[in-house]
């Protein structure tokens, strides 16, 4: 392979081996490019989407997916879509009329609502779109005449970042507890430990609802967004604490530790620079692995209405919109976050999965008998 | 190895079957939900109105009727759903609409209200009179009326039902209140075996709606009664045969989270007109589901006969009408509303020393002229299109039109108009100074509140959404906030800490019975609480309406009463209506003898409900 050429002669760390263990591994790659392409769309969002997330027409209550035509009088045209109007028949049932003589042609770069691109860019400019009054519908339209692909496109970025926050959150108390409670151990273990039990012993979901009751619901939303990746991230420390506590325990008894202890290191920097960079391994794996976690949780709590709230979006939130049967019957597009949902989470688990086995060439061996 | 996946795929598992649960149920019963906690009365306004229930019909010609005649009307079942379980038997305490649900059927009052008419109807009492001052009312009961164990029905009954067990301190009745007058109750007395006579402390015009209230067995509960237990008699665990009504059902079988069934009362007084004894249909049963959803699909299926339909289940209903036979009535309006309110509490924290709200909100608030641009920023047929599905009506006055005679349609109707909003605001002075898009009040404050809403109800979600989408554009910055139905009653009646809210009321045909929330020492008077003095001279006017209307027997001089109310509430916008819900049923095509109506749904009739023999 082209890597044995290249590497084959220079002594190499245990990362690089480990990446490129992990490029041999086909579906994990795959999933890194789809959560890359993830990760991007939340970012260009807002250039992305053909409307703002808030950007609702009442006149196109849970209008379908809008159909885009590339044929025009039997002959091949830009793609355009046409104009549609609601009707109700005689059953209350919302439909859709096409009108043949309102074309709207799918414009490239079309001038719309005024957004910040990065967050400090005004543009105005959306990758693809129609001129109003024309409506385009990706993905059909929710109960007010939102567009679900705008609204999903938005809501990836809490969705996503949730995950990201929360656990850098939950796994810098994680090691700095699990780090100080293994490497001093006596009572500081025992009061730690017990601690992270009593966040352990008690159902993850129910715990998630009282943290959500104890914060003040003046909050505006982005207040509420960040108290719920704190309260997440409150849940998610206590078991890796306990894990990374075990390995210190063992840790601490290596000879390097012992000599930098003769050499008179404080404490502190033992534990940073020389016990818990060798758990890194299993904590990489371990933070690929829980980021679902935290989406989920987000999404739990957004689904029943607790969580991020209207207007802005999040999976969860749109999600909530899909809880009855009648309207999934009707609208069955407001399960498309679901499918997103769906992929974040698969694509942590297979690379988590994929890091875990190249990292820990351990775990690797054992595996392999 | 964490392996947290798995884990957190159970939590939503969970989560999903826990929200199933919680959300429709409460979509459905909006308004009684409200009322089994706030408006507690409510449940004994009527046989009726909170029934989950509809119309059928049969159009039998008249002389087919009467070939059908007497006898072979007897018999079969009938099936209903209901989404929560029964937390006692005992009509007394109960205060959750599923209990009183299935007691009316098993208890009755010595009257009624007609369903058709609203006007009230002997039931147990076969007649009455009222003395010239209107303070003595004497109750003649109906001679021959036994409870189902075979005792008869006596004054003795009646006086119990009041002296002993409403009246009775230790016993949290919930109709004590609407019975006692400025502190005093009523004096209830028997005369003989079949006459009772109730003196007033002062008029009274509910008076005869009230006496719907259900009597209870003396023989059986005054033991009870005496050695304080009563409070824990005729829970759920109780024997069926113990408990004894006189209504036209009786408990047979109850099997916590499974079903509930009622079988018929042979020792019912009621004959129908050809002398047959009623009733006719020998099982009620109440299969218990977990949500609407499951209650549709097993209307679907076949299994219940009975559906209340919510708007947006309408297209998928009404098609298989023929296919799966069954009948859709459209009743009209219903009672509940649902309303957009804002706190004007003046009122300091006693604990915390700082003001349940913030006096620039409350500044806002207490203006009129802020609430009317509320009111123009209501998009009240959208509401409707899109929350219901086209089934529902506006709302502008406080009495829905499912009220009849006391409803006031002349009121001030606000429409929506987003320039007519943008200009009462303007002239009240506010207008955007800062050029942040958002509106600035005189003082320069920007305007943005908090609007709350119960999470768990979908459509309450949608009308709030709808709403603060409407004040946006307004120039009002809204932070919708979905909380937890609890913690929002909680925030209204304790708490008082909360800027504005969605919310729905429980209505009834009585307008005294809105005494609580409309006068100005109500119990849930929610905008401005606690009131020593009427803190506006409308609300002192509210109080006057309301005082001399329940002292005025005189029924048009009491609406033209009522009608002021109305009026002054639609001008003063204290709570901004939005749309009434309308009521929409489903029924198997197996019934006879339907009488549907718009105000007591299907089975106010029940007794004279039979089942059609090919479905027995």
């Amino acid at each position: 392979m082209i890597n044995d050429k290249d590497n084959s002669s220079i002594p190499i760390n245990e990362f690089q081996i480990g990446l490129r263990n992990f490029k041999r591994n086909r579906l994990a790659v795959i999933c890194v490019v789809i959560l890359f392409v993830l990760y991007g769309i939340a970012v260009f969002a807002d250039f992305l989407s053909p409307y703002s997330y808030r950007n609702e027409n009442r006149n196109y209550s849970y209008s379908p997916p809008t159909a885009i035509h590339i044929a025009h009088d039997n002959k091949l045209s830009w793609p355009f879509i046409y104009g549609t109007q609601l009707t109700f028949n005689d059953f209350h049932k919302r439909e859709y009329v096409v009108n043949k003589s309102q074309r709207y042609p799918i414009q490239l770069f079309i001038k719309g609502e005024e957004y910040k691109l990065l967050g400090i860019i005004s543009c105005q400019y959306h990758l693809f779109g129609v001129q109003e009054p024309g409506r385009l519908y990706l993905l059909g339209a929710d109960s007010r005449g939102r567009d679900l692909f705008s609204r999903i496109l938005y809501g990836s970025r809490i969705s996503l970042s949730i995950g990201l926050i929360g656990v850098f959150i939950s796994f810098t108390i994680g090691l700095i507890v699990g780090g100080i409670s293994g490497y001093y151990g006596g009572r500081i273990d025992d009061f730690l430990m017990r601690l992270c039990e009593m966040f352990m012993m008690v159902p993850g979901f129910y715990l998630l609802l009282a943290f959500r009751a104890a914060v003040p619901d003046n909050f505006n939303s982005v207040q509420i967004y960040f108290a719920i990746v704190i309260i997440l991230s409150f849940l998610g420390w206590a078991s890796l604490a306990r894990i990374i506590r075990g390995m210190c325990l063992s840790l601490k008894e290596r000879e390097y530790v012992l000599a930098a202890k003769t050499f008179g290191l404080l404490d502190i920097r033992i534990i940073t620079t020389h016990v818990l960079p060798h758990t890194l391994s299993y904590s990489i794996a371990a933070i690929m692995l829980s980021i679902p976690g935290y989406i989920l949780g987000e999404s739990a709590l957004s689904l029943i209405g607790l969580g991020i709230q209207d207007p802005y979006a999040s999976w969860g939130n749109l999600l909530s919109d899909g809880m009855s049967i009648v309207r999934i019957y009707f609208a069955p597009w407001i399960l498309w976050p679901a499918f997103f949902i769906f992929l974040t989470v698969i694509c942590f688990n297979v690379i988590g999965d994929a890091l875990r086995d190249c990292l820990d060439p351990l775990l690797k061996s054992e595996g392999k008998e | 190895m964490v392996q947290s996946l798995p884990k957190y795929f159970a939590k939503i598992f969970k989560i999903k079957l826990y929200s199933i649960n919680r959300h429709p149920e409460h979509q459905r019963c909006e308004g009684s939900q409200y009322s089994s906690n706030i408006l507690r009365f409510f449940h004994f306004a009527s046989l009726s109105v909170r029934m989950t229930i509809c119309i059928g019909i049969l159009l039998f010609s008249f002389s087919s009727y009467l070939a059908a005649a007497v006898s072979d009307k007897y018999g079969g079942e009938l099936i209903l759903t209901t989404t929560s379980d029964p937390k006692s038997f005992n009509d007394i305490i109960a205060k959750e609409t599923s209990t009183t649900e299935i007691t009316e059927y098993i208890f009755e009052g010595l009257t009624t209200v007609d369903a058709f008419t609203l006007k009230v109807k002997p039931q147990l009492a076969s007649a009455w009179e009222v003395s010239a001052d209107g303070l003595t009312w004497t109750f003649y009961l109906r001679q021959g009326v036994v409870w189902n164990d075979g005792v008869p029905l006596t004054a003795d009954d009646v006086v119990f039902t009041f002296n002993e067990l409403i009246y009775n301190e230790t016993i949290p009745s919930s109709s004590r209140d609407i019975f006692t007058i400025d502190g005093k109750s009523f004096k209830v007395e028997k005369v003989d075996d079949y006459t009772v006579r109730f003196i007033l402390p002062v008029k009274f015009a509910p008076f005869l709606r009230g006496m719907a209230q259900a009597i209870l067995p003396k023989h059986k509960l005054k033991k009870a009664v005496d050695s304080g237990n009563f409070n824990f008699t005729w829970g759920i665990d109780t024997d069926p045969k113990e408990i004894v009504g006189t209504g036209p059902f009786k408990l047979a079988q109850y099997k916590p989270g499974e079903r509930l069934i009622l079988e018929r009362n042979p020792l019912y007084w009621k004959r129908s007109v050809d002398g047959d004894h009623l009733p006719y249909i020998s099982k009620v049963i109440y299969v218990i589901v977990q949500s609407a959803d499951v209650e549709l699909l097993k209307f679907l299926e076949g299994t219940i006969d009975l559906y209340t339909i919510r708007g947006m289940d309408y297209a998928l209903v009404k098609p298989l009408e023929q296919k799966k036979n069954f009948t859709v009535y459209d009743l009209g309006p219903a009672m509940g509303s649902n309303f957009i309110t804002f706190n004007q509490n003046p009122d300091v924290n006693s604990k915390t020393g700082k003001p349940f709200i913030d006096p620039k909100k409350l500044s806002w608030f207490i203006n009129p002229q802020f609430r009317q641009a509320v009111a123009h920023s209501i998009d009240r047929a959208k509401i409707i299109e899109i929350v219901n599905n086209g089934f529902g009506y506006p709302q502008h006055s406080s009495m829905g039109p499912a009220a009849g005679f006391f409803y006031n349609p002349n009121v001030i109707q606000y429409d929506y108009d987003l320039d007519k909003a943008k200009d009462i605001l303007a002239q009240a002075g506010f207008v955007d100074r800062s050029g942040d898009g958002i509106l600035d009040d005189p003082a320069g404050n920007t305007v943005e509140f908090s609007l709350y809403t119960n999470a768990d109800s979908t459509e309450r979600m949608d009308i709030a959404a709808i709403i603060s989408h409407d004040l946006e554009k307004v120039g009002m910055k809204v932070n919708l906030k979905g909380i937890e139905f609890n913690t929002l009653v909680g925030k209204l009646t304790s708490n008082y800490e909360w800027d504005a809210i969605v919310l729905g009321l429980t209505g009834g045909v009585e307008p005294h019975f809105g005494k609580n929330v409309w006068t100005s020492d109500g119990q849930l008077h929610f905008w401005h609480p606690n009131q020593k003095e009427p803190a506006t001279p409308w609300e002192k006017r509210i109080d006057e309406v309301f005082n001399q209307g329940v002292q005025e027997l005189d029924e048009d001089k009491r609406k033209v009463l009522y009608d002021e109310f109305q009026l002054i509430a639609s001008k003063e916008l204290p709570v901004v209506y939005t749309t009434l819900n309308a009521r929409l049923v489903a029924v198997r095509s197996k019934f006879g003898n339907l009488k549907p109506s718009n105000f007591g749904g299907v089975m106010h009739n029940l007794e004279e409900i039979y089942i059609k023999p090919e479905y027995r």
